[in-house]
């Protein structure tokens, strides 16, 4: 099955090579999920995270030309979306998205507080702790951030975020050991918690 | 897999690999149960995969946001924009390889002009062209009807002449 995706993926990707516009409307159809997803959760801001997803596929059509099949096809997606992402964040990009987190969490929580039914405190504390999650994530170092995202959310091997990360297999499996250990110590009180 | 001093556990070996994909779910079949077995009977492991397991339904609790409906839209229309610039951009480079010298704006612009001159120049020369030699047509065709006006004339002349003498006779 993964093979098969993977002989698609690249033989789409082969196609768009050859000017098939259908070929890749349906790659995009396909991962710009994944990809703003991805986005979003290592920049945090929805509107970003879009803006940076279509300099990723824009990216994946200007190379179209020069694209070799050597890699999965989802590797090299994400090799060009983390790279768009750690250049945002490099570039201190990161702090404004920061205030519009708070800004949105206040707001949602004001909304909660707003809202009738018995659901509200419920709602509030999903809230707080789904604040908590995403501040402890992006508290990681970019690239720990990056590396759990791949590993949990797109199940990604070590040997492909190693690819998307440009760095080697023994730095990816340090790179998750450290961010999951922060995570453990940060996260460890909502145990049991559902 | 017991945590003896000779056949230590994971965790102690520096494995934490192997209860990382125990916890992901990646683990091969085979080596779960012996996972499991010595999660069993091993604190220190039992507690690492507890903790992980907290942060991994901590994680599977993030829900995303929905992408935008108009996303596809605007990325196709980045992708028409830059197909036009590019078009451009090849133009140009077609004419950089006609002059390989490049484009040189300080010959380019003065040639532009006196070729702009010569283009005007003949649109407003032409239908003055054209206008003379109207004239000169209908002058020629009136000067043609003045002479057979007198040809006329004198051959009326001519006839009333024999009329005159017999009249004088």
């Amino acid at each position: 099955m993964a093979v098969a995706t993977f002989e698609h993926d690249a033989e789409l990707m082969l196609r768009v090579r050859e000017g098939d516009a259908q070929s890749f409307a349906l790659l995009l159809a396909k991962h710009r999920g994944p990809v703003i997803h991805f986005l979003y959760r290592m920049i945090q801001n929805q509107a970003v995270a879009e803006e940076l997803a279509q300099e990723v596929f824009l990216r994946v059509y200007r190379s179209r030309a020069s694209y070799e099949p050597t890699a999965k096809f989802t590797t090299w997606l994400f090799r060009i979306a983390s790279h768009v992402a750690l250049n945002h964040i490099r570039d201190g990009k990161q702090e404004r998205n920061q205030e519009s987190l708070d800004q949105a969490t206040d707001e949602g929580l004001g909304r909660q507080v707003a809202s009738s039914a018995p659901t509200v405190e419920q709602r509030m504390l999903r809230e707080v702790r789904l604040a908590e999650i995403r501040r402890t994530i992006e508290l990681l170092p970019a690239k720990q951030r990056a590396a759990v995202l791949m590993h949990k959310y797109q199940e990604m091997g070590y040997a492909q975020i190693a690819v998307a990360l440009e760095c080697s297999e023994s730095a990816v499996k340090s790179l998750l050991f450290r961010a999951y250990e922060t995570l453990r110590a940060k996260l460890a009180h909502m145990a049991g918690r559902g | 897999m017991k945590n003896t001093k000779d056949n230590a556990c994971p965790m102690q070996k520096n494995e934490g690999e192997l209860l990382l994909s125990y916890c992901a779910g990646s683990l091969a079949a085979e080596r779960v149960a012996e996972v499991e077995r010595h999660v069993g009977v091993c604190p220190e492991c039992r507690s690492w995969v507890e903790g992980q397991q907290t942060v991994w339904q901590a994680l599977e609790a993030w829900e995303v946001e929905p992408v935008s409906a108009d996303f596809e839209a605007a990325l196709f229309a980045r992708i028409a924009r830059e197909e036009k610039a590019a078009g451009w951009q090849r133009w140009r480079e077609a004419w950089r390889r006609l002059l390989p010298g490049g484009l040189d704006w300080r010959v380019a612009a003065p040639a532009g002009a006196i070729a702009l001159l010569l283009v005007v120049g003949l649109a407003v020369e032409n239908p003055f062209r054209r206008e003379q030699a109207e004239a000169m047509v209908k002058l020629e065709a009136r000067e043609i009807e003045k002479a057979e006006r007198a040809l006329e004339d004198l051959e009326m002349l001519r006839q009333l002449e024999p009329l005159e003498e017999e009249t004088r006779l």
